[in-house]
Parts: C-alpha cells; structure tokens; sequence
C-alpha cells in the first residue's frame, strides 16, 4: 500500500501542472475583468504546436516557444473580440474554444498519434539530498517546475506591485481605474495575452510531459476545469497550487485503481471534482465568505463613451 | 504627430432591415470564409456546390440525414434561446439532455407505469429531470449568487459521468459487452413519420418552436421577461416578480434539452449508448446567436447547421477532412456574425484631431 501511495504521489504534480499554468492564466485575466472561456481551445492549439515542433525536428525549447506563440496568437482573436468588438465575453471565449479545438484537430490531422520524445524528469542525482521519498516526489520535469514558479511570481506582481494594483483596479472597477489614469484597454490586453501564454504552455505541458503524442481531443474538458478552478481557488494564484494538486490527485488516481484491479466506482471519483468544484462555488457564497472575492467588473466591457 | 481618434457612440435604435442586413452579412462573410478555405485545402468549388449544399439539402437520403439531426439540434437550441432572453446563460445543454436520456431509460428498464403509458412517461420525466437539472442552476444563481456559466457548465460533466457509472455498471445490457443499455420495446419509441430515420420527435421539436413563440411573444410571462431583460431593476420596482420568472424560464430550458435527450433515446438510439449527448454545447450557442434567440430563427438556424454536419460527413468521407472542419465552420460563422453586430451596436466616427500645430 505504501508503495502504491507513494506512486500516486509522485505522479500528482504532473497531472497538476496543466491544471495550475491554465489556472494561473486565467487569475491573471478575471483580474483584469476578462473572462476567458476560450481556455480549452488555447490548451490544444499549445499542445499541437508542440507536438508539430518536435516532430518537425525542433528541441524541447522550440516546442514550449511554438506553444506559447500559438497560445499567444489564438488569444489575440479573442482579445480583438473582446476589447476592441467589446463582444460579449462569454460568445467571444466560446468562439476561441471552438476555432482552437477545431484548428488543432485539423493542422494535427497528419501529426496524430505519433510518439514524441517529450521532456523527461530532472536527473535524479538533483534530490538525492533529500530523503527517499521526498527525492521522489521531488523529481519532476522543468515544465512542473515552472508552473510553480510562475504561480508565486503572478501572486508576487498581483498583490505587491504597482502594475498589479493597476491591473487589479482595472478588472475592480474599469471607470475608476480610467478616470485614475490607468489604460484599461492596454492593461486588459496585456491580462489576456499573458494568460493566453500560461494557457499554450498548459496545453504544451499535457504533450510534453504527460501524454508525449498528439491525439485529438486530447485536452478532453481539462480547459474548463481551470476555468471552475479560477472559482475553486477564489482568484488567488497560490490557493490555485493546491486546488490544481487536488484536481491532479483525483486524475492520478484513476489510472492506479483500475490496474489494481479494485473494484471501486471509477466514474463517480471523477464526477467529485465538479462537485466539489460547485459546492465550493455555492458553499462560499451562502457562508457570506468570499463574495467579495470575484472582481466586480469581470465580464463587463468598457467604453469611456458610455461611461456609467 | 497628427494623431485621430476612433469615436464609438452606441446606436440607440435600430431597424429591423438594418438588423437583417447585418446578420445576413455576417453569414455571408463566415459562409465565403469557409468555402474559400475548403477550396484552399483542395476541395473544388462545383464539388462544394453539387455534392455538399445540393446533397445535404435536397438529396433525400441527405435530407433525412439533415432533418434527424435537427431534431435535437431545434430543442437544445431553444434551451439556450429562450432562456438567453432573461440574460441567463445556459452552457449545460448536454447534462439536461443527459439527465433527460437517463430519465427516459429508467422508464424502459424499471417498466415504470403500464405499457401504452411508457412514451408519455418517458417525455414527462425526460422533461422534468433537464428542468430539475437547469432549475438548480438557476436556483444556485438567485439564491447564492453562484454564476450560471460555471454551475451549469459543470453539471455536464456530473451528468456524463453519472450516465457512465449506470452504463458500466446497473444498466449495462447483459447480452453484450458493450456499455449500452438494453434495447427499448417496439412501443417505447417514438414511430417514424415516413421519410426516411426521421421519426416524431420532429413533431415535438416543431410544437416546441410554436410554443416558445407564444410564450415569447403573446404570453404574460415572456413580456415580463423582455422587461426583465431590458433592465431587471426596473422590472423589480415595478412588481414583477423576477426570481420567479428567471427560475421558471430556466427550468423551461433546462426540460426542451431534457427532451433532446429524450428524441435521442427514444427516437434515433432506441436505447441509451454512450456518446449521445456529446458535441451540443457549442451548436446549441450558435443556433441560439444565429437565430437572434427568436424560436423561427431557431428552427432556420438548427436545420442550417444540421446540414452543416452532414455536409461534414461528405466531406470527411471525399475528400479525407478531418470533422474538426464542422467546428471551425461553426466558430467561423459565429465570429463574423458577432463582428458585424459590433456596427450594430456603435456608430463608428473616425475624429482627426485638430490639433493647433505646437512647436516645441
């Protein structure tokens, strides 16, 4: 049983880490007001980019760069549709669901299904400082790494900087922010590119590091589930790290019941995120905590001309 | 520099003729994006003509094909149509039409009230569950301020992994080892009207247009929900009770997606399989925009993008293109439909400013 616990927890992280960039994206958008439900789109077209860099001949570092580029420039449709159209957020991140899920499975089409060599865990002799176990665990790839990394330095320019203050007072209250000099257009563009990069480096992250091939589909719903963790981890990048590593415990755990032979309800483990997802969603409000916690203009274009 | 200044003034009012004209450009220019792109990759314009828009839409093997699509197409459409007109986004269309499939199958497996009374069973309770499934949305809304967007998302996959645990395991059919429930009787599904597959769901689908234009149109209900729409404080202030009218819209919703599921079981599958709620959340978006949420334009715009994926399927089987191509066409024509609609809504004045030449 031990043995069985520690593979699990050795294996969360690389399931969480898709989970926290997206996550960590889109904290980075909601707080500047924009809500972004072209998510699961942006993920398939990072992991295609990736995938096609590898198998075009390009090292690892081209396919997290390919991936992000295309994250960026998928969110840029969206960011012209929102900002600049002022369409409504909802119809727009649904839009750019459907064109990324619909370009991916298309410009895969040849790349599918074929074996990458992918990025493979640091060299082991870097924990062996560590005590057994931990060293396990510890052993993760760059890419996982990074997500961390950058969920830290997105709370670190949220919450102590100026820029951050800006971008916060942006998503807050947009009138506001223009009429204390901020450029609202500027800073939400900025929010939803930056978080259209973390989404592509998700996206590069489930092709690299956890499947290591392109299969369409393969992003299959994970997009949404940042978008519920956004809620889950009430807006705050570091709360995202443990909401993600919840969500990756439950999807590490399904494949290691199954081949235990265990007869266990495999579809109900996988329905609790989304419960636990609305429970919390629900839950908190009716406790009055966090309430306060969503920016007050997410979802809500602005325009000086119709200023409130 | 000699700078200019983009002005956006926003429109008050609008014609109807400039309101079609601009939604008959946006298709226009999403439908003229796509075709170029088909013949792009290779597929010859006559060829897009004759064998796509002329076989989905008069070939009568076509046209079958086309019309039982459409079936749960209008209703899941509808869903997000009439409840789209309280402001209430409804993105949970497949969980409804789940809940609705599995409604109708435990009629069937559990042999729930007397033969001649399983069709109406199943249509009741397929009803009911996608309004309890939507209802608790909106309920979760009014009551705890949970966003609609993320509830009602969320609760397809409850539904799709609930359907998975009873598929796998107390409903799978122990003749065969596949993950589908066991066959209906002949008088637990609805009889074909003639034409080829397509069966009397269509009827349910038709009445369910004229119903929802009533309500929208001639009923007290719709008109309060028009004000609703147009400003829900007023609307308070002045007597109407709005939660009420929003939960009761919204569990309307969820029961016309309950019924997709339904006209699925019950109509096409003859029995609960695996994947047929899939791929409606995305359609049901786009019908609703397309026919501006008024249940005609439902109709019209449901039947356009059934042929759309039959169209799909003669192309994936022609010429090799892989079925994300329906997506993109579909994401395709909603973004230019929503691009032209921001004319529409501003009056767009390019300013040069006169600024007085300043040495510095």
């Amino acid at each position: 049983m031990s043995t069985f616990l520690l593979d699990w927890l050795a294996a969360i992280p690389v399931f969480a880490a898709p989970f926290l960039l997206a996550t960590t994206g889109l904290i980075i958008n909601e707080r500047a007001g924009v809500l972004n439900l072209g998510v699961e789109g942006i993920m398939s077209v990072g992991a295609v980019a990736s995938v096609i860099a590898m198998l075009e001949g390009g090292s690892v570092a081209w396919a997290v760069g390919a991936a992000a580029l295309a994250g960026v420039l998928l969110t840029a449709l969206f960011a012209v549709l929102v900002v600049v159209l002022r369409i409504e957020q909802v119809l727009a991140g649904l839009v750019t669901f459907a064109l990324g899920i619909g370009i991916s499975g298309y410009v895969g089409d040849g790349y599918a299904n074929q074996a990458i060599a992918g990025i493979d865990p640091l060299p082991a002799r870097f924990f062996a400082w560590l005590p057994g176990p931990l060293a396990r665990v510890a052993d993760q790839d760059v890419l996982t790494y990074l997500a961390l990394i950058l969920a830290v330095v997105v709370w670190l320019v949220l919450a102590r900087t100026e820029f951050g203050l800006r971008l916060r007072a942006v998503g807050e209250d947009a009138p506001a922010a223009d009429a204390a000099g901020v450029d609202v257009f500027g800073m939400r563009i900025l929010a939803v590119l930056a978080g259209g990069l973390l989404c592509g480096l998700a996206g590069a992250h489930l092709a690299l590091a956890s499947s290591q091939v392109w299969i369409e589909d393969m992003v299959s719903g994970r997009g949404w589930i940042a978008v519920a963790l956004v809620t889950f981890s009430r807006w705050h990048p570091l709360r995202a790290i443990g909401a993600a590593m919840l969500f990756g415990a439950v999807e590490a755990v399904i494949p290691r019941l199954l081949s235990s032979g265990a007869h266990v309800p495999v579809y109900l483990i996988e329905m609790t995120p989304y419960l636990a997802t609305i429970i919390v969603l629900a839950g908190s409000r009716a406790l009055g905590k966090g309430a306060d916690d969503q920016p007050r203009d997410l979802g809500r274009p602005f325009l000086r001309e119709e200023r409130r | 520099m000699a700078g200019f200044r983009i002005l956006l003034a926003p429109r008050l009012e609008v014609s109807h003729r400039m309101r079609a004209a601009t939604l008959a450009a946006g298709v226009a220019a999403g439908l003229a994006i796509s075709a170029l792109f088909l013949v792009l990759v290779g597929v010859p314009l006559g060829d897009l003509w004759s064998e796509v828009v002329l076989y989905t839409f008069t070939d009568p093997s076509g046209l079958d094909q086309t019309i039982t699509r459409a079936i749960p197409l209008i209703l899941v459409g509808l869903s997000v149509a009439v409840v789209l007109r309280v402001r209430f986004w409804n993105i949970g269309v497949e969980g409804q039409a789940w809940m609705g499939a599995l409604a109708t199958t435990a009629v069937s497996l559990y042999a729930i009230g007397p033969m001649p009374l399983h069709l109406p069973l199943m249509f009741a309770g397929a009803a009911l569950a996608g309004a309890f499934w939507c209802g608790l949305c909106a309920w979760a809304r009014l009551r705890l301020k949970a966003d609609e967007v993320i509830t009602t998302l969320l609760l397809n996959y409850v539904a799709y992994y609930l359907t998975q645990h009873l598929l796998y395991g107390a409903w799978r059919n122990p003749n065969d080892s596949y993950p589908t429930s066991p066959d209906f009787a002949p008088g637990e599904t609805l009889p074909g009207i003639g034409f080829g597959h397509v069966h009397a769901g269509l009827l349910i689908a038709l009445a369910a247009v004229g119903f929802c234009w009533w309500l929208c149109s001639a009923s007290r209900i719709g008109l309060m929900a028009r004000a609703i729409a147009n400003n829900p404080v007023a609307a308070r202030a002045v007597g109407i009770p709005v939660e009420r009218v929003v939960l009761l819209v919204a569990m309307l919703a969820g029961a016309l997606s309950g019924l997709a599921g339904f006209s699925l079981v019950a109509g096409t599958e003859h029995r609960l399989t695996q994947f047929i709620g899939q791929d409606y959340i995305f359609p049901s978006i786009v019908i609703a925009y397309l026919g501006r949420s008024h249940p005609l334009g439902v109709l019209v715009a449901a039947f356009a993008i059934a042929g759309l994926y039959t169209a799909g399927d003669s192309l994936k089987a022609f010429y090799q293109l892989p079925g994300a191509v329906v997506l993109t066409v579909e994401a395709m024509l909603l973004l230019t439909v929503t691009a032209f609609d921001f004319f529409l809504r501003y009056r767009v004045s390019v300013l040069r400013a006169a600024r007085p030449a300043v040495s510095s």
